[in-house]
């Protein structure tokens, strides 16, 4: 599975370092590198309220630096099955 | 051959005093570039009058075209006379190389210029001739591209004098110095700063002259090509690319929206990095035949402030080194301009980008243009050349 986030300058500005960071560190907690690849994307024009983060290039969603974990948690980890 | 001369000083100023006897003065002309460094006898006051109206005078007189005579004799006649020494006294060098590749070196009682060629000191051969009673040197021979000039005053030579045997620092050691700072470090400005740091050393901290270095390396014209900004019209797209891609330049490409289309049109794949050197500064990304790309806004910004930071306080300390030396997009970028671009070709997208219309955001995204004014302007100010094209 490959995560895009966005680290457009709208982005930036919404988190996107500490929503790359929290991903980083319950990957590496899980241990799931071999599973989950993370990856950056320049603005893709899909702004939304929160930082924009792509699941293997299709479902886009809004994560904030507050909601991150939860959306690891919720949306991410079911989907690794 | 058309060269460019990359110019830059720095001065200690003696210990217990507040102002400096020794002024450079960095010039440029249409064709030529110019520099003047005069030593005021004495220190403090007096000698920073004397060495300013010396530099000031022999730099507007040779903008107008005037002689070397006519210079020297003014001098001779303007300068206040010293109530105690009763003479009106302060040494100088010009050194000017025009843009075609040809220097012209006068000397009055200066330390003699230092040129560092393919790694070694070399002599400049000179003729000596008298004018207003004053022995002046002069020289005129071709520069070649790779060339240093040094141009030191007598505090560089003497640093240290006094604290161990023999006369201080002296002209050769000097020289073997700068020689292994110039092939380190080819950027005027780190080499003027990396001497006057030795001598500060060899003086302890506690300059017993003033002390200053000038230094001017001979370039090839560099040409960097910045875009930034979608056009304003994606009809456009084609075109700003194709202005990017021309001439033998560094291309930057400044703008995550940017960067996509320069990837669309030119079919490279565009691979952000998810390393941030910098909280503040969004990554850098990775394209085939660019050699750095970055966000936008906030990465022009902190580029702009370094800019600025430079041509305020173009004496550099070791802090601004190290700023300019980290790897966030900002400083990126900074580095290339202020180090190694002579001729800056701007690519500017006039579209508005949807993503940065939100007035909740804590910065203004909007800023792009004023930041491209800024920085037009601040590169014109370091003497840089710089075409602006609009989309």
């Amino acid at each position: 599975m490959t995560i895009t986030i966005c680290i457009g300058s709208s982005c930036h500005l919404k988190g996107s370092r500490e929503v790359i960071a929290c991903f980083q560190k319950l990957i590496s907690e899980k241990d799931l590198a071999g599973q989950i690849q993370l990856a950056g994307d320049f603005c893709s024009g899909s702004c939304a309220q929160g930082v924009v983060v792509t699941v293997d290039g299709r479902d886009v969603y809004s994560v904030s630096p507050d909601t991150a974990r939860s959306f690891f948690e919720n949306t991410i980890l079911p989907g690794l099955a | 051959m058309t060269i460019r001369g990359d110019c830059a000083c720095k001065s200690l100023i003696k210990f217990r005093e507040e102002l400096c006897g020794d002024k450079v003065e960095l010039l440029r002309t249409e064709d030529s570039y110019i520099m003047i460094l005069a030593d005021g006898m004495g220190s403090g006051v007096k000698a920073n009058i004397l060495a300013t109206l010396t530099a000031k005078i022999l730099g507007t007189m040779f903008l107008k075209g005037a002689s070397l005579e006519e210079c020297v004799e003014t001098i001779v006649s303007t300068l206040p006379v010293c109530q105690v020494r009763h003479v009106a006294y302060s040494t100088f060098s010009i050194l000017q190389v025009s843009k075609d590749g040809l220097a012209y070196l006068v000397e009055f009682d200066n330390p003699a210029c230092l040129l560092i060629r393919d790694g070694s000191v070399r002599t400049i051969p000179f003729s000596c001739r008298e004018i207003a009673g004053r022995r002046i040197k002069e020289a005129r021979f071709p520069v070649r591209i790779g060339d240093t000039y040094i141009l030191v005053s007598d505090g560089v030579i003497h640093a240290g004098v006094g604290r161990g045997p023999g006369f201080g620092w002296s002209w050769d050691n000097m020289a073997a110095y700068a020689v292994k700072q110039a092939a380190d470090s080819p950027a005027a400005s780190r080499i003027a700063h990396a001497i006057c740091q030795a001598a500060w050393r060899l003086y302890g901290g506690r300059p017993g002259d003033d002390t200053t270095v000038a230094v001017m390396r001979i370039t090839p014209a560099r040409i960097v090509n910045l875009m930034t900004g979608p056009p304003k019209d994606p009809a456009d797209d084609c075109q700003i690319v194709a202005a990017l891609m021309e001439g033998d330049a560094r291309r930057i490409v400044c703008g995550g929206t940017t960067a996509t289309i320069v990837s669309r049109i030119l079919n490279k794949a565009l691979i952000p990095s998810l390393d941030f050197p910098d909280p503040d500064i969004p990554p850098t990304a990775h394209m085939e035949g660019m050699d750095l790309v970055t966000e936008g806004v906030l990465t022009l910004n902190r580029t702009v402030s370094l800019l600025r930071r430079y041509t305020e306080h173009p004496e550099p300390d070791e802090a601004f080194f190290i700023e300019l030396d980290k790897q966030n997009g900002g400083s990126r970028i900074a580095r290339i301009l202020i180090e190694d671009c002579t001729d800056l070709t701007l690519l500017v997208g006039r579209g508005i980008n949807m993503a940065h219309q939100n007035p909740d955001l804590p910065f203004d995204l909007g800023a792009r243009q004023m930041l491209v004014e800024q920085l037009v302007h601040l590169m014109q100010a370091m003497g840089r050349q710089v075409t602006i094209t609009y989309y």
